[in-house]
């Protein structure tokens, strides 16, 4: 993976969190909580975008690591995108940044 | 302070049904020794929509992809068991799946227990009574009932079980039994990451200073193990 292939990936991860976040706010008692869900885990993995980019710059994912990568994220988004039940969808907005962490290899947390 | 069985209503009888399941308990002795990257996979499989497991093994690369370990190996083959009890978990349908989801988190939180205190002092779905305080409504998920030292324990599986209702329950126990002179540890476990109880205790009003929050990635304290690195 290159230094500019993780923010690129973890972006994807985002656009999802925000369509996540647009089917749970429908659950208007916790609009509040859907959105600062959204807001922290987006700034986390962002932050983590940034941390790996050196690591990546020094040593580059092989050819197989970085395609499973890009497929585990696609298959993160598009399983994401199969939820329609916004109570469901609040659950994700947890669970898919912490398997998006895992697919990096990085602290779920 | 005394400690009493809840009461079996309709509910209740249902709920215990559950959670005599076997596959209960086969997914909690799994998740018991799991490293946090599993403990991510049976949250991700038990919350999904897909039922086949081969996606499953695609989106997490680090326990099945080429540098996960190796095939027969103890942890791959504990990542495809559970793998596989999370999936059974999900095929129960959305209403079923839910309960199981509970009682999963309430059977591993006894059996890491059990490896701290021993099984002796672990009781599940029990009263707190204090002299002259009326009992609560919802029995504790799990006690460890030692003199001097007792512990109750309400479990979660999602960051959104975090309520006023349960954070009040919890901390009113604690102090009524500190009334009595007698120590509680009220404590809440939930099957979720800490940023995101954070994220739900941060607008909760209700006191919270005496409960210990034990979340996914530090599970293995509750067995007075310190967390291991995710990964």
């Amino acid at each position: 993976m290159t230094t500019t292939d993780a923010p690129g990936l973890v972006e994807r991860v985002v656009d999802s969190l925000a369509r996540l976040t647009a089917l749970g706010e429908t659950i208007t008692d916790e609009w509040t909580y859907v959105h600062d869900l959204e807001t922290v885990w987006v700034a986390r993995l962002r932050a983590v975008a940034v941390a790996v980019a050196p690591r990546l710059a020094e040593s580059p994912l092989s050819p197989a690591a970085l395609r499973e990568l890009e497929t585990a994220v696609d298959r993160l988004v598009a399983e994401a995108d199969l939820v329609t039940d916004p109570h469901r969808a609040i659950d994700w907005l947890s669970t898919l940044p912490q398997a998006t962490l895992v697919a990096l290899g990085e602290a779920a947390w | 302070m005394r400690f009493q069985d809840a009461a079996k209503d309709a509910r209740a009888v249902v709920y215990a049904g559950v959670q005599a399941d076997p596959l209960v308990a086969r997914a909690a002795t799994l998740l018991a020794d799991a490293s946090p990257a599993q403990r991510v996979l049976a949250r991700a499989v038990m919350n999904g929509e897909t039922a086949a497991p081969e996606p499953w093994r695609s989106m997490f690369p680090t326990l099945f992809g080429s540098a996960a370990p190796a095939e027969g190996s103890p942890e791959r083959d504990r990542s495809e068991a559970i793998l596989d009890a999370s999936l059974a978990v999900a095929a129960r349908g959305d209403q079923v799946r839910s309960q199981f989801r509970g009682a999963i988190v309430e059977a591993v939180t006894e059996l890491l227990l059990t490896r701290r205190v021993g099984t002796a002092a672990i009781r599940r779905e029990r009263r707190i009574l204090f002299d002259g305080v009326p009992a609560e409504i919802h029995p504790y998920d799990v006690t460890v009932e030692s003199a001097g030292a007792a512990e109750a324990y309400d479990c979660k599986w999602g960051a959104r079980g975090i309520s006023a209702d349960v954070l009040h329950q919890l901390d009113d126990a604690r102090a009524h039994a500190a009334a009595e002179g007698e120590r509680l540890l009220p404590v809440l476990v939930v099957f979720d990451a800490r940023r995101s109880c954070e994220v739900r205790l941060a607008r909760q009003t209700a006191p919270r200073a005496g409960t210990r929050l034990v979340t996914i990635e530090t599970l293995d304290r509750l067995a007075g193990r310190r967390a291991e690195a995710a990964s």
